[in-house]
């Protein structure tokens, strides 16, 4: 039986989750891929990951903060550590995008592009 | 209470009786509905209730005259056209009327010819400016899209190919040689221009349509300034540059766009950083008037020519020179300016070659 720590990558890019996966398996881990929002939490469900990437917009803005509440209502996703990888700066006074009132229940917040040292730091760090 | 059918419906305010009845038989012979009144008040209050196409104004009438009448109804009722019914036969006043918006005038005594060929023009210009508006609004939405659009579609795959190239290193980076190494960096430096390319232009869209309006809050100048050394501090120390601030004490705060402005200084300390050779300085002063804070940034560089001064602010215009290989967006400055302006503020350069170049922002207090 594998030792290796599961992480599930959700993202609607493939391209994003190639890369991504490429740097997590280099980390050590094992890596799940969903491609959806919502096969993302069948996901969670089925594999049970030690810990979860999700993209912050996926085909609608904010489909991010809908996937992080639904993980977070199973079992499985109540207690998992995530990271939400934002591809905008929501800093800046240029987005039209309004974050839910309730901030989402996610350990970190991670900007698109991620390096590699700083995403591979953050993972061990949470899965500690 | 009229209905109101597709054939189009006329109010005509008069206070002559024989002239809202001529008017009327005239037009609804010609197959449109009238509504008349014989007083403004009337006149203004069926107006707002029934919302005419086009309405015939008298000039001259008791109490609320004509132009008053103009006045009110071209800014109540969108798209309304207004034709001025003038007594006394003098242009002054049609003239007038016209330059409230009025769209035309009808001097008495007229024949129902003359009456009808005037409602068909108004009608014409009604749905001309129907149109145009329409049109005006389809554009400015696709204009708006485009940009959300550019946005993820420019963006994205930049993002994607920067993931890549991490995780190329991540995998492969022990086992390849400098120069393999050296073209990713490479590969990096041109994807990071191209997306200063393409904020600065979403950027300058976003201020262009209107999306962008800047937030009006205080502003600690001193702050923003502090802000921007710190942040900038990293590069000056790679390219060996050393920061000198003088702020005066007493500077108040200004009202504005904190964010957008702290990127006005990036920019120009950044342009500061890459135009002066190491060893040099660059300072940054803040002082205000009765009007305005301003803020200079003044570096030791290579300076820009006198003749190239002009066209700086302009959106792609590079100065050439001995500093060609130094890349930018083309556009940072175009977008420091049009922050600048959006703030009631400005943005100004001097320059002497081989001496430096003096940056000074200002901002009304």
């Amino acid at each position: 039986m594998s030792t290796k720590k599961k992480i599930l990558l959700i993202d609607d890019d493939n391209d994003f989750l190639m890369a991504t996966k490429i740097i997590l398996e280099s980390g050590g881990y094992e890596v799940f891929l969903a491609e959806d929002g919502k096969s993302g939490v069948e996901m969670v469900e089925s594999v049970s990951p030690d810990l979860t990437i999700t993209d912050m917009m996926m085909e609608t803005w904010g489909e991010g903060f809908t996937v992080v509440s639904k993980i977070r209502s199973v079992e499985a996703g109540k207690d998992m550590p995530l990271i939400m990888l934002s591809g905008v700066d929501l800093q800046g006074p240029y987005q039209s995008f309004e974050p839910p009132d309730e901030s989402p229940k996610v350990d970190m917040v991670l900007n698109k592009p991620v390096k590699a040292d700083d995403l591979l730091k953050h993972v061990k760090r949470l899965l500690r | 209470m009229v209905e109101k059918t597709n054939k189009g419906l006329i109010l005509v305010i008069d206070d002559e009786e024989s002239i809202r009845d001529g008017c009327r038989q005239t037009l609804e012979k010609s197959g449109y509905d009238v509504v008349t009144a014989e007083n403004g008040e009337e006149g203004v209050r069926i107006a707002r209730e029934i919302q005419p196409d086009v309405a015939f104004v008298d000039l001259k009438m008791p109490s609320i005259c004509g132009i008053e009448i103009i006045d009110v109804l071209s800014k109540d009722i969108s798209d309304i056209v207004l034709i001025v019914i003038t007594g006394y036969a003098s242009i002054v006043s049609a003239v007038d009327s016209m330059k409230r918006g009025a769209y035309d005038y009808l001097p008495k005594p007229f024949t129902p010819d003359q009456l009808r060929a005037v409602a068909m023009r108004g009608f014409d210009h009604r749905n001309l400016k129907i149109e145009t508006r329409k049109l005006r609004e389809e554009k400015e939405q696709m204009e708006k899209n485009f940009i959300t659009f550019v946005s993820h579609e420019m963006r994205s795959p930049l993002l994607i190919v920067e993931q890549y190239l991490e995780a190329l290193r991540t995998v492969a980076g022990g086992c390849l040689d400098k120069d393999a190494n050296d073209i990713i960096e490479r590969c990096n430096k041109r994807i990071h221009g191209l997306k200063d390319l393409v904020e600065h232009w979403l950027d300058i869209s976003h201020i262009e349509s209107g999306i962008f309006t800047p937030e009006k809050k205080p502003v600690d100048i001193p702050g923003i300034i502090m802000r921007s050394v710190e942040d900038m501090t990293p590069l000056y120390h790679i390219r060996e540059l050393s920061m000198e601030t003088d702020i005066s004490e007493d500077i108040p705060e200004v009202t504005g766009d904190e964010e957008s402005l702290v990127r006005v200084l990036a920019n120009i300390m950044g342009n500061a950083a890459k135009y002066t050779p190491s060893g040099g300085k660059v300072s940054i002063r803040a002082r205000h008037d009765e009007y305005y804070v301003s803020i200079s940034i003044s570096d030791t560089g290579t300076g820009i020519p006198k003749e190239k001064l002009p066209f700086i602010f302009e959106p792609f215009y590079r100065v050439k020179g001995k500093e060609e290989k130094q890349r930018g967006s083309g556009l940072g400055l175009n977008f420091c300016k049009k922050i600048m302006e959006a703030h009631g503020g400005k943005i100004e350069v001097t320059s002497q070659v081989g001496e430096g170049t003096t940056f000074v922002l200002e901002l009304p207090k």
